[in-house]
């Protein structure tokens, strides 16, 4: 509100007109040439495209950022790559979840912030 | 107001005083010759050094080796103690200079392995922690490879694969930490292609359990939960006393549903591609 | 083995054949070539004998030693590693002269063109040489004079001013900024191309820039042809839109020049810029705005239309962030406010770009792109390179307010590569000492507002402009939000509490009525008053130096526990030397949860920086101040809760020198000051560089005129009840027979007088750090304030 511009439309950028053109039947490559490359695709065999796009809005700069509108145009193929079945995902879909903090330990030297300082004392 | 006292000179007042006047203007030139040292003895004395652990003057003293017997076998002997000298102090940088230049030089000899294990190894014990450029796990996977690949009898292939195995597992780590920034920004298509490439490039590594159930959350987050499904369905398949597919199951059932594969009998094949090499 | 080798009394055979991949004249002519080069054979040739190929090498006279003599400005160690004639390799003629060539081209690289290089042989008993280069290194070769030609509107002074490459002059043995450096040549005539741009010469552009070594000045003359052209005027600005639903009028707003200005080019870049940020926002991601330019030279005049066009739809892939080797990767990924899968945006990623430069992590940030896995993905590579952030500074100074100060600090300004700041910093001084730590994390909990705490305890004893000291240890909870790139408002919670001593020992005898001192307080043994009765007007307990009543009742310690914010405007161009912008501080405390003080403080202070037209590097400031603070129930101001100022408001009057003040001791009233509840003050400046002087020797001089007044005492004045318990009336100082400082003070000051003063000051960039003189005449004062003409502080960060 305060001319600072709060809203980020992030990722795929939909053409209605183009994305009612895609109807059952159609071969893949038009779809990819309708709508372009997918966000991302089904987990395994590639089978089922993801069109993502959301849109971000942040009153002020330090307000968190929260999803103003989440919509996923999804695409699903059948055996011989013709589109079997579309869906969409509207942000009511989506379920709010608290990811969980813990993560998988890692190797490599932690950044050591006294062998930091000396190197710095040595070479000065 | 006296001023406090004056900052370092900068270094080139010095200099511009001194050779202003003229008084430093490099030591004169008197001829002097330099005895003709045999090849055994700097060798030796290059190894006395070793002993000694003065590594830096013992790899100087190789490296005469090189320069008074060129094209000579003693050069070659140089090069190599030169390397594990240089390796030893350690200078990465310059022990895999010296390696690879050994590699290029003498591409056959029966050392040229312990070259790329050099090599590879000086690039291994520079590998940061995750949150850092990842270019040297990604370098010493390149040479550990190559020498896995070229020598496959050479004694160092058991411990290069257990490396090899730590790098990916290194490399698969910083997909996740993106993986995850994305995630908990709400960036769900981001994140699901980070953890695909985890799924793709590192199915072997620890970081396949996590992804998978990341790949849940994530689906889930957006709404497309049979693709959720069927993630924690591979989790469950592939890796069944997971803690990481006890929160997949728990994290579904909020929703209502439960882990099962959707697309067919697929099922087993993902079960060779994740169980394989 | 069909190749044979010969004359090679010290190679190894098989490994000269080695470099022979094989037989064929061109794989022998490529051996032969390498080994040419690696200068260890006079010379080399093969013939074929036999069907077999015989290849012949001379190791003629070996090389024993290479020398350097005659070099003092590069070392010899630089000098042997270019070169390539080695020792134990062998002398060859070509290899000698190519290397004489790349010498010479170190030399002139570091700024000695006049370099003359020679080599000699000397032959050795044991048959071997000694090659030895002898260096006469000339003097100093740098820019001895840059000339513009063309250039009517601005002078050449002040377009050599905009360079960084400056002429030889009697600094030159200090600096290297006047050695000639063709590149940062070719950078300096692009600032001088975007200072026209900037003041509407669209049409200029450089005709030609050359340098020619005049051997007779010692140096290059460089001469520059530039073709200004007119100057133009915007005749009209309007916006075209190919985009279906964005209609033109909804971006008049975004334009930053109108019909009627004078054409600049950085202007335009803004309004590209921020065109481009409004489409992106209304869901155009692919969009940019071009600026076109239709000129009329006849009227001067040009007419800009900025095209609003579909741009090609390309998503980002991935973005890679390399070469961190300190700084974690979210710290700079969070940087970018568009992510993976999202439109590829130019302007956000410049943005993104100048933020991780604002961070002062990296020596250098560059954002490039390359082709993504399909033809709709670019990859974006973020190749940063760390630079050590962590600093040791000591750094040493003298004000005419705190005497010599120095402070040892320790910071750390990328903490664990976290982007959080440390800094740990000792004082010692004649007046102060102190030691404070701060922290701050940029992003609080992920987000864009920054949250930090400051630790302090600081002593400042007391001197002849105050008398007493104050010590003070105590502790913030600060939050900084930000609400457009100019605004930010920054929260904050403080505790600390401040002791108030008086000293009274023989050299600051500022208590000495209450607690007479032998020896020292008049009438008990002072050497001109040793007994009481000896007592009088000139010598009794005040004489020596007494602190009012006012202070010595707030002697003690209180605990101050407030809330407070600070909103802050900033728009300055540049933070070291502004020449445009306002900077511009409102601030509130409330004292009073919990802690002895009850008030709420209010200050507020404006700067408007403007450069003078028509006149080159030459800036106008404008300031406004003013302070207002009024208790909270039945609070009692302690003297050191008043604003307590002096040269910060009017230059010219002593620390504590103006205001209300105790004056009821004549003798040293200099010390009494007692501050005021309430203060406005306004300054105007004129700062200009001094004509002359070389630019680089940093100088520059500055005219001002100050007026400012500060009054509302709210203290008691009759401290009888303080001193016996009961109110009596007033017993005035100097009353017989103890002479003594009585119950009672006497304010003067407090009438809101206008105090002004106008002045002339030095602003130096010296090497030892900014120094400041000030020189001020005041024109009026209230009766008890205190001058002082002459002000200086300086410092340095070593």
């Amino acid at each position: 509100c305060l001319g600072y511009d709060g809203v980020i439309n992030r990722g795929a950028v939909i053409d209605e007109r183009k994305a009612a053109q895609v109807k059952i039947g159609l071969p893949a490559p038009q779809v990819l040439a309708l709508l372009g490359t997918p966000s991302t695709t089904s987990t395994i065999g590639g089978d089922a495209w993801y069109y993502f796009s959301q849109r971000i809005e942040r009153e002020l700069a330090f307000l968190p950022p929260e999803v103003a509108d989440q919509h996923i145009l999804a695409v699903y193929f059948d055996k011989s790559k013709k589109v079997q079945r579309i869906a969409d995902y509207g942000l009511k879909d989506g379920k709010v979840i608290d990811f969980i903090s813990r993560t998988t330990p890692t190797a490599g030297a932690e950044f050591n912030f006294v062998r930091n300082m000396l190197a710095k004392l040595t070479s000065f | 107001c006296a001023l406090l006292a004056a900052a370092p000179a900068r270094a080139d007042i010095l200099d511009s005083i001194t050779s202003g006047f003229g008084l430093f203007s490099g030591e004169k030139y008197k001829t002097e010759i330099l005895p003709d040292i045999p090849a055994e003895d700097i060798y030796n004395q290059g190894l006395a050094r070793m002993d000694a652990h003065d590594y830096e003057n013992a790899a100087k003293k190789f490296g005469e080796l090189e320069k008074q017997y060129p094209f000579s076998q003693w050069a070659r002997k140089g090069l190599l103690m030169q390397t594990f000298a240089q390796y030893q102090k350690p200078a990465y940088d310059d022990a895999v200079a010296s390696a690879q230049r050994y590699i290029g030089l003498y591409p056959t000899s029966p050392d040229t392995p312990y070259m790329y294990y050099l090599a590879g190894m000086s690039y291994y014990n520079q590998v940061p922690a995750v949150m850092q450029d990842q270019e040297s796990a990604e370098k010493a996977l390149a040479i550990f490879t190559q020498l896995v690949e070229k020598f496959p009898k050479s004694e160092y292939v058991t411990d290069v694969k257990y490396k090899i195995q730590v790098a990916r597992d290194q490399l698969a780590a910083k997909d996740m930490t993106v993986g995850r920034f994305y995630l908990t920004r709400k960036n769900y298509a981001a994140a699901i292609n980070r953890f695909h490439d985890v799924l793709a490039k590192y199915q072997t590594t620890r970081h396949a359990e996590e992804a998978l159930y990341r790949l849940t959350e994530a689906y889930f987050a957006m709404g497309v939960v049979n693709e959720a499904q069927t993630a924690a369905a591979i989790l469950g398949h592939n890796f069944p006393d997971s803690s990481w597919y006890k929160d997949a199951h728990a994290l579904l059932a909020t929703g209502g549903v439960a882990p099962e594969e959707h697309q067919g009998s697929w099922l087993s094949k993902i079960g060779k591609t994740l169980g394989a090499s | 083995q069909d190749i044979v080798v010969v004359g090679n009394a010290r190679g190894d055979s098989d490994v000269i054949r080695s470099y022979f991949s094989g037989t064929s004249p061109e794989e022998i002519e490529k051996g032969l070539e390498a080994l040419r080069n690696s200068g260890r054979f006079a010379n080399v040739s093969a013939s074929r004998e036999k069907g077999r190929v015989v290849i012949h090498v001379s190791e003629t006279n070996l090389i024993n030693r290479v020398v350097f003599e005659g070099n003092s400005k590069v070392k010899t160690d630089t000098l042997t590693s270019e070169v390539r004639t080695r020792a134990h390799g062998s002398f060859n003629q070509t290899v000698v002269q190519q290397d004489i060539a790349r010498l010479l081209e170190i030399y002139k690289r570091s700024g000695r063109a006049a370099a003359k290089i020679t080599y000699r042989t000397v032959q050795l008993p044991n048959g071997r040489i000694d090659v030895v280069f002898t260096v006469e290194e000339g003097d100093k070769t740098g820019v001895k004079e840059i000339k513009f030609v063309g250039n009517t509107v601005f002078s050449t002074g002040r377009l050599v001013d905009l360079m960084e490459t400056t002429e030889m002059n009697f600094l030159s043995f200090i600096k290297t900024s006047d050695v000639y450096d063709p590149d940062r040549i070719a950078s300096d005539l692009e600032l001088v191309r975007r200072f026209y741009l900037k003041n509407g010469y669209a049409d200029f552009h450089v005709v030609s820039s050359d340098a020619v070594f005049d051997p007779g000045q010692g140096g290059y003359v460089i001469t520059v042809v530039v073709e200004e052209g007119p100057q133009y005027r915007v005749s009209n600005v309007d916006i075209e839109s190919h985009l279906p639903d964005i209609d033109p009028a909804s971006l008049q707003p975004y334009l930053r020049l109108s019909a009627g200005d004078v054409y600049n080019g950085d202007a335009v870049e803004k309004t590209v810029e921020s065109l481009t940020r409004e489409i992106a926002k209304k869901g155009y991601a692919f969009s940019q705005a071009r600026p076109r330019g239709e000129r009329n030279p006849a009227a001067q005049t040009v007419a800009i239309r900025f095209v609003v066009d579909e741009g090609p739809r390309v998503y980002i892939e991935r973005i890679n962030i390399r070469g961190n080797t300190r700084t974690r990767d979210y710290v700079i990924r969070r940087e970018f406010e568009i992510g993976e899968g999202d439109a590829y945006n130019r302007v956000l990623i410049d943005r993104a770009e100048r933020r991780l430069n604002g961070l002062g992590f990296f020596k250098k940030v560059r954002v490039t792109n390359e082709p993504g896995s399909a033809a709709d993905r670019v990859v974006v590579n973020v190749d940063v390179e760390d630079q050590a952030t962590g600093n040791f500074g000591v750094s040493g100074g003298y004000s005419t307010t705190e005497g010599f100060i120095g402070e040892v600090s320790v910071s750390e300004s990328n903490f664990l590569g976290r982007g959080q700041a440390t800094r740990l910093s000792v004082q010692a001084g004649q007046r102060a000492r102190g030691v404070s730590f701060s922290f701050t994390e940029p992003y609080f909990l992920d987000q864009r507002f920054s949250a930090g705490f400051d630790l302090f305890a600081k002593k400042s004893d007391a001197y002849n402009y105050s008398y007493y000291s104050t010590t003070s240890i105590g502790g913030t909870l600060r939050f900084g939000v930000p609400i457009t790139e100019e605004i930010s408002f920054s929260p904050r919670y403080s505790i600390y509490n401040t002791t108030i001593s008086i000293p009274n020992d023989s050299n600051r005898p500022y208590n000495d009525c209450q607690t007479p001192l032998p020896g020292y307080t008049p009438g008990f043994g002072y050497i001109f008053a040793p007994t009481p009765a000896d007592l009088n007007i000139l010598y009794n307990c005040q004489s020596n130096g007494e602190a009012s009543l006012a202070i010595k009742e707030s002697q003690g310690s209180r605990l101050t526990s407030l809330i407070g914010y600070t909103l802050s405007y900033n728009s300055l161009d540049n933070f070291r030397n502004p020449k445009n912008g306002i900077h511009s501080q409102l601030s509130q405390d409330i004292a009073g949860l919990g802690g002895n003080s009850r008030y709420v403080r209010t200050t507020g202070d404006l700067r408007y920086f403007h450069e003078i037209p028509y006149v080159d590097d030459v800036v106008g400031i404008a300031r406004v101040q003013g302070g207002n603070m009024f208790a909270l129930g039945d609070y009692q101001f302690r003297v050191m809760d008043n604003f307590n100022l002096g040269p910060t408001l009017v230059r010219g009057f002593a620390p504590g020198g103006l205001g209300p003040r105790d004056i009821s001791n004549w003798t040293s009233s200099r010390g009494n000051s007692l501050g005021g509840t309430n203060y406005i003050g306004g300054s105007l400046e004129v700062q200009f560089p001094i004509w002359g002087l070389p630019k680089d020797i940093g100088l520059r001089g500055a005219l001002f005129a100050d007026a400012g007044t500060l009054w509302g005492y709210k203290g008691a004045t009759n401290f009888s009840s303080k001193l016996y318990g009961v109110t009596l009336p007033c017993v005035y100082p100097y009353s017989a027979p103890t002479y003594g400082q009585g119950t009672c003070i006497v304010v003067s000051g407090d009438a809101a007088q206008i105090r002004s003063s106008v002045g002339a000051s030095a602003l130096w960039q010296s090497p030892l750090g900014p120094i400041r003189f000030d020189y001020a005449v005041v024109l009026s004062k209230a009766y008890g304030d205190i001058t002082q003409r002459f002000r200086f502080s300086g410092g340095t960060n070593f």
